[in-house]
């Protein structure tokens, strides 16, 4: 398996090679083309069917779709929804990362996802969402974000402060509190604005240079109200 | 030559995200050895020459530093037999240090809920109760929402979710849910909900709802079923999750504290806003088996009622029970749905016989407007 980014920089794709019956998994809708030995395998956790699984608390990923060379190798090429930047990282089963919903892109066979529920009190302050996805094991992670990536490297100890609408991952041995809720109690423990993060190294934190949220809203204004 | 990692190791002039290295523990220390392409070098760190600590994003993995200026090194340990070897092999001094470092992060852990406390007063003690899953203070909560909350929560996600996939706006498919599910809303007394079910162009084959009356059909679903009436059975099952609330009491459950208080002090949008979060989490909510249950006898019920032939439903189990021993990949495995089937047989046999009135569709015609099927693999 062999991945590799095309037209790096606002527009990028990503291309995967698959050997015979070997799989990526990617943000359902990520896929661009694929070669017709690709088999694709949508699924989704939850609803009527997931409430007859088995594993009732297990925490895979919404929706994703699972690609698979099932009748031969092939590439497949994957690119995301918004304009930005996409990072490969390689997982050697030892370091893990914890990422934003919408920053995973895609993940080769052995690279493990999970929904972790945040501690009460960082997942109700936390914009980023109420889940963020802990993802290990081994194999190569896909991210995306909106606008570039720019990596954060903290030494032990080392502090930074993160506006959180611009997070995209993070290392599992870096720590992080939410601080400064600018406009009262319940306001900002819903909408999660105004809220940083203020993380604590060792390890390394990925940042998005556009706040979607925000670039949300100054669309907004362009969008005539009917009524 | 040791391959896998089970350590990262930080300092000066190594990557940020650590390094990969492999750490045994010795009789006095441990031992590192480094993986791969490395700045790191090989060594021996004695027990007396190192600090540890706890730390981490859960504070689950030993921290052990060693070295003075820029040749500090810190190592993070995750592995849990790799941790507990060092627990035994290292001398009880550098122990108690560590467990003193446990003791104040839960001192630290502790002073926060203080601070929770004192803000939020007697309410923190209802939300430790709602943590620790007291089912009668769920029901009290949402027994304490109004309808049209659910409902403008459940839009806000469900309009999220339709925006973001490809949506069939009309056609037979679209007729067919629609008939099915006003047949059996008039059949449901004094409903409060008025329910809107969509279907969505995928393959997944599974359909949800969305508290407040906000159903999914995924066309993959359709495509699967055999019949109109198996397709209304599971429909069924999913509008007495509405009907009786189920959604909302898995989210008052899981955001715990705060959704009551939002529901105390009445903040409509305090409560929309932390459900806007969980998003599209809210649809792949797995329900208690008591709820599933609850939906399974109440859905067959509601299909007597508005003459629907039942056996629809327990015939869509029965299918995916037996699919599921060749299709273990696409529905994970449930034993479970054999048991159900039994269970809503018995349940049939006790309700008074209606004579089911066919849908005005043909259903094959409903799934050949949906195109060639791409499920069938
Ligand atoms: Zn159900």
């Amino acid at each position: 398996m062999k991945s590799e980014i095309l037209y790096p920089g606002a527009f990028p794709m990503v291309r995967v090679y698959l050997n015979e019956g070997e799989t990526v998994k990617a943000e359902s809708g990520a896929m661009v083309a694929a070669s017709p030995t690709i088999d694709i395998e949508s699924k989704m956790e939850g609803g009527f069917l997931g409430a007859l699984s088995r594993k009732m608390l297990s925490g895979e990923k919404f929706f994703f779709q699972t690609l698979r060379a099932s009748r031969g190798a092939g590439e497949v090429l994957l690119a995301p929804t918004v304009p930005g930047e996409i990072v490969l990282l390689d997982l050697d089963g030892v370091n893990e990362y914890m990422v934003q919903k919408d920053g995973f892109l895609a993940g080769t066979e052995g690279v493990k996802i999970e929904s972790k529920m945040q501690s009460l009190t960082r997942g109700l302050l936390g914009g980023e969402g109420f889940f963020i996805l802990r993802i290990g094991g081994t194999g190569r992670l896909i991210l995306n974000s909106f606008g570039a990536i720019h990596k954060i490297e903290l030494k032990p100890n080392e502090e930074y402060i993160v506006d959180n609408s611009h997070l995209v991952a993070w290392t599992s041995t870096t720590t992080y509190n939410i601080e400064k809720a600018s406009s009262g109690w319940i306001a900002s423990l819903t909408s999660g604005e105004g809220l940083v993060c203020r993380f604590r190294g060792p390890g390394v934190v990925y940042i998005q240079s556009r706040n979607p949220g925000s670039f949300g809203n100054w669309i907004r204004q362009f969008i005539p109200v009917s009524e | 030559m040791t391959s896998i990692p089970n350590a990262l190791c930080f300092g000066d002039g190594l990557p940020g995200a650590g390094a990969p290295c492999h750490v045994t523990v010795s009789a006095d220390g441990l031992i590192m050895v480094p993986v791969g392409t490395s700045p790191l070098v090989e060594a021996a760190i004695a027990f007396t020459a190192m600090s540890v600590e706890a730390g981490g994003l859960d504070h689950d993995q030993l921290v052990v530093s060693w070295g003075v200026g820029a040749s500090v090194r810190t190592l993070y340990l995750k592995d849990p037999a790799l941790i507990l070897a060092f627990r035994h092999a290292a001398p009880s001094v550098l122990m108690a240090h560590l467990e003193r470092a446990a003791e104040q992060v839960r001192r630290v852990r502790h002073s926060h809920r203080a601070l929770w406390g004192s803000a939020v007063g007697v309410v923190v003690g209802l939300g430790l109760l709602l943590w620790f899953g007291a089912d009668l203070i769920v029901e009290w909560a949402v027994a304490r929402i109004p309808v049209e909350w659910e409902q403008k929560l459940g839009e806000t996600v469900y309009q999220d979710f339709l925006s973001k996939e490809p949506v069939i706006k009309e056609g037979p498919a679209v007729s067919a849910v629609q008939e099915m599910t006003q047949r059996m809303a008039a059949k449901i007394p004094n409903n409060p909900y008025t329910f809107q079910v969509s279907v969505v162009q995928s393959p997944v084959v599974n359909a949800f709802a969305l508290p407040g009356g906000y159903v999914v059909v995924f066309t993959g679903l359709m495509k699967k079923a055999e019949s109109g009436e198996e397709v209304a059975g599971v429909l069924s099952h999913e509008l007495n999750h509405v009907l009786q609330r189920h959604g909302m009491e898995r989210i008052v459950k899981m955001m715990g504290l705060a959704a009551v208080v939002s529901i105390l002090v009445g903040d409509q949008q305090g409560l929309i806003g932390l459900a806007r979060q969980l998003g599209l989490e809210l649809a792949t909510l797995k329900f208690g088996r008591e709820q599933e249950t609850e939906a399974d006898v109440t859905g067959i019920r509601l299909l007597s009622d508005a003459r629907i032939a039942p056996d629809g439903m327990i015939r869509f189990f029965e299918r995916l029970s037996e699919k599921d021993k060749e299709r273990v990949e696409l529905f994970s495995s449930h034993p479970m749905s054999a048991a159900r089937a039994e269970r809503l047989k018995a349940e049939l046999a006790a309700l008074p016989k209606q004579t089911p009135e066919p849908f005005t569709f043909e259903w094959k015609g409903v799934q050949d407007s949906l195109g060639v099927s791409e499920a069938k693999k």
